[in-house]
């Protein structure tokens, strides 16, 4: 019982402070992000900028060519507006870029130095019986992709083709679809403002009762350290769900799996929540844990680097907290996603979030009111 | 109700000690005042006893627990009064002490009946953020009665307070000891020990110098004296005589003999001088 009125003070203290309403607002505004900022997909295709210096057969059948593989079959005319300069140009867009047909070489130099994208010049080659290639790139671009636009250039396209069809490409599972650019944001917020949000927003409420001094009046009275730091966590957990399923709820729909959801918030906001406790206990107040936080800000986001990059994972990256809820979140609102992994994960958060709240414990015995 | 033996605290954990070898023992009932400058090992003492600082080195035994295995029960036997007001600034002072009741497991006080006695009848629903420190000071007391505790641990109970405020604490102080309760004062004031307290500990420097009642205190250390103003060649002088020793006796009869007395009052040893006497160091 006792444990229940912390509870139920800690909320009526929170609904009437600041940190509260921080997380909910910040659930809103990422909420607005996602519904009316953020598109559905974001557009990867590569800008290109072309000249051709060929004779008008040439670039005619040329054109006609690049003409069929435009979405609609039909280029259009456009005005490139960039600095001061305004260029015609033909546009001819496809699946994977926007190409610019210009009208001089000297507007596609022009156009790749300003607006730093590909530019390429089509002219006859020495003999006249072929097409030569001139490219403007911008210096910084790989080995690799130089020698993939030689080897484009130098081989025929049927030995290409032959050693493409011979690559065999098998799926490992079938029947899922994948996650809009949108949906696959929502892990991210549900990991920062969900889940480590509230390490902060703890460990605020501690430094707070610091400085009031209530603390030492608690801890003579006939209630344990352990049901304050609980009731506090408590409140925490709270927010937690509210704030995720705000933004989940509306831009998910009913895809994810709301009961695993709540579970893994739970488990992750009692290890996060723990990690603030524990890291309050070291510090007198939170201008003196500034440093500690800000370090720990910047470990905690470094796995935000490879949820969008994937080609860059380093194993040491997985130890790091934020990795597997992230990953966590992610299977959670795929259609089919890993139950099983989401579970042991689950587990390994709350085993590792009682061991600190234990160790925390042990500190706030000896340490809160001195 | 209180018994210390052997105290020793050290808040480097080496032998520079804020307490060194506190000795006492306080019987049910009683007023108890711990007494000493800032710095004195005063407010570290009190901390052990409460279970504030874990115990180091020595017994101790409040209410009838003993410290070192400090158990969640003994602290619904005791009250603790803070020098700093340290009550939840965004609730209001009933939220306050509705919190707090519900802390303890034994009988307790009805928070309006509280705030009564301490003067804060019809500030219920205000919030204590929204108190002068006086009245913040007199909710922390209030709190600390919430328990209708055995062992009433009070540190600088009237300090901020306006002396009309301060006397009304005072009375409450003397009718709760009066209805059983032990009371453990820490002050550096001397005249409230003087008043309330039935015996008083001197500390400096982390060792208790003495322990005894204020009356004992002056009756060993005090001298009587009286104050006198008297004309002598048209001006008005102030004297101040000894009515022990034998020379300031005769000097006083003569000043009576020969002068016009202007006034004349009697006047024995504060404890406030008595202390200086003693541990050769101010209180402050």
């Amino acid at each position: 019982m006792k444990l229940w009125h912390s509870f139920v003070k800690e909320i009526l203290l929170a609904s009437r402070g600041f940190y509260f309403y921080v997380e909910i607002v910040m659930a809103f505004v990422f909420l607005f992000l996602l519904l009316f900022v953020i598109p559905d997909n974001f557009s990867n295709k590569s800008t290109e900028y072309l000249y051709l210096d060929l004779p008008k057969a040439a670039a005619d059948a040329f054109m006609e060519f690049s003409v069929a593989e435009d979405l609609d079959q039909q280029g259009e005319a456009v005005e490139i507006k960039s600095g001061k300069n305004i260029y015609p140009a033909n546009l001819i867009e496809t699946d994977t870029s926007k190409i610019y047909y210009l009208e001089s070489a000297e507007a596609v130099i022009q156009l790749a130095e300003d607006e730093k994208n590909f530019g390429g010049i089509v002219k006859l080659n020495e003999a006249g019986d072929g097409l030569a290639y001139e490219y403007y790139l911008q210096g910084y671009e790989s080995e690799r992709m130089k020698n993939l636009l030689l080897l484009f250039h130098n081989t025929e396209m049927s030995k290409l083709e032959e050693t493409f069809n011979a690559q065999e490409v098998r799926p490992l599972s079938d029947g899922f679809e994948p996650l809009t650019d949108k949906q696959n944001m929502v892990p991210v917020f549900l990991t920062f403002n969900g889940s480590f949000m509230g390490m902060f927003i703890i460990a605020a409420y501690i430094f707070l009762d610091k400085k009031e001094g209530v603390i030492k009046a608690y801890a003579v009275t006939a209630s344990s350290v352990w049901q304050y730091l609980m009731s506090k966590i408590g409140v925490i957990l709270t927010t937690t769900l509210v704030s995720s399923l705000i933004i989940t709820i509306p831009v998910m729909g009913t895809q994810p799996n709301y009961l695993l959801m709540v579970i893994f918030l739970l488990a992750t906001g009692f290890f996060a929540s723990t990690l603030g406790l524990f890291l309050a206990s070291f510090y007198k107040d939170i201008v003196a844990a500034f440093g500690a936080i800000y370090g720990l800000i910047i470990v905690i986001m470094l796995p935000n680097i490879a949820y969008f990059i994937p080609s860059w994972d380093p194993v040491w990256l997985k130890i790091i907290p934020s990795y597997p809820m992230l990953e966590g979140f992610k299977e959670i609102i795929l259609p089919g996603g890993d139950a099983a992994f989401v579970l042991w994960t689950s587990l390994g958060f709350l085993v590792a979030g009682l061991l600190l709240f234990v160790f925390s414990n042990k500190r706030y015995q000896h340490s809160l009111t001195v | 109700m209180i018994k210390v033996e052997g105290l020793y605290h050290s808040y480097s954990n080496d032998e520079n000690y804020a307490v060194k070898n506190a000795n006492f023992e306080i019987p049910k009932g009683e007023i108890f005042g711990f007494l000493g400058p800032s710095g004195a090992g005063k407010s570290t003492t009190q901390g052990i006893l409460t279970g504030l600082l874990q115990l180091q080195k020595g017994n101790v035994n409040v209410a009838g627990y003993d410290v070192k295995n400090i158990s969640q029960k003994m602290f619904n036997k005791i009250g603790m009064s803070f020098e700093q007001s340290n009550v939840y600034s965004k609730l209001t002072a009933k939220e306050n002490l509705d919190f707090y009741r519900k802390l303890f497991d034994g009988q307790t006080r009805e928070p309006a009946d509280l705030l009564k006695l301490v003067g804060l009848d019809g500030k219920e629903n205000v919030r204590a953020g929204e108190f002068s420190k006086g009245m913040k000071h007199r909710l922390t007391f209030a709190r600390s009665m919430i328990n209708n505790p055995e062992l009433w641990f009070l540190d600088e109970p009237t300090t901020g307070l306006d002396p009309a405020i301060a006397s009304e604490i005072k009375d409450i102080i003397r009718k709760e000891n009066n209805n059983g309760v032990t009371v453990f004062l820490t002050t550096h004031n001397m005249f409230i020990a003087d008043e309330l307290c039935n015996r008083v500990a001197f500390i400096v420097d982390g060792e208790i110098k003495l322990i005894d009642s204020p009356k004992n205190l002056k009756l060993q250390y005090g001298e009587q004296l009286v104050d006198v103003e008297f004309r002598k060649n048209g001006t008005v002088v102030k004297e101040t005589f000894s009515t022990i020793k034998e020379e300031e006796k005769q000097r006083l009869q003569k000043v009576i003999l020969d002068y016009e007395i202007q006034s004349m009052h009697t006047k024995e040893a504060t404890l406030e001088e008595i202390f200086i006497k003693v541990t050769g160091r101010g209180l402050v």
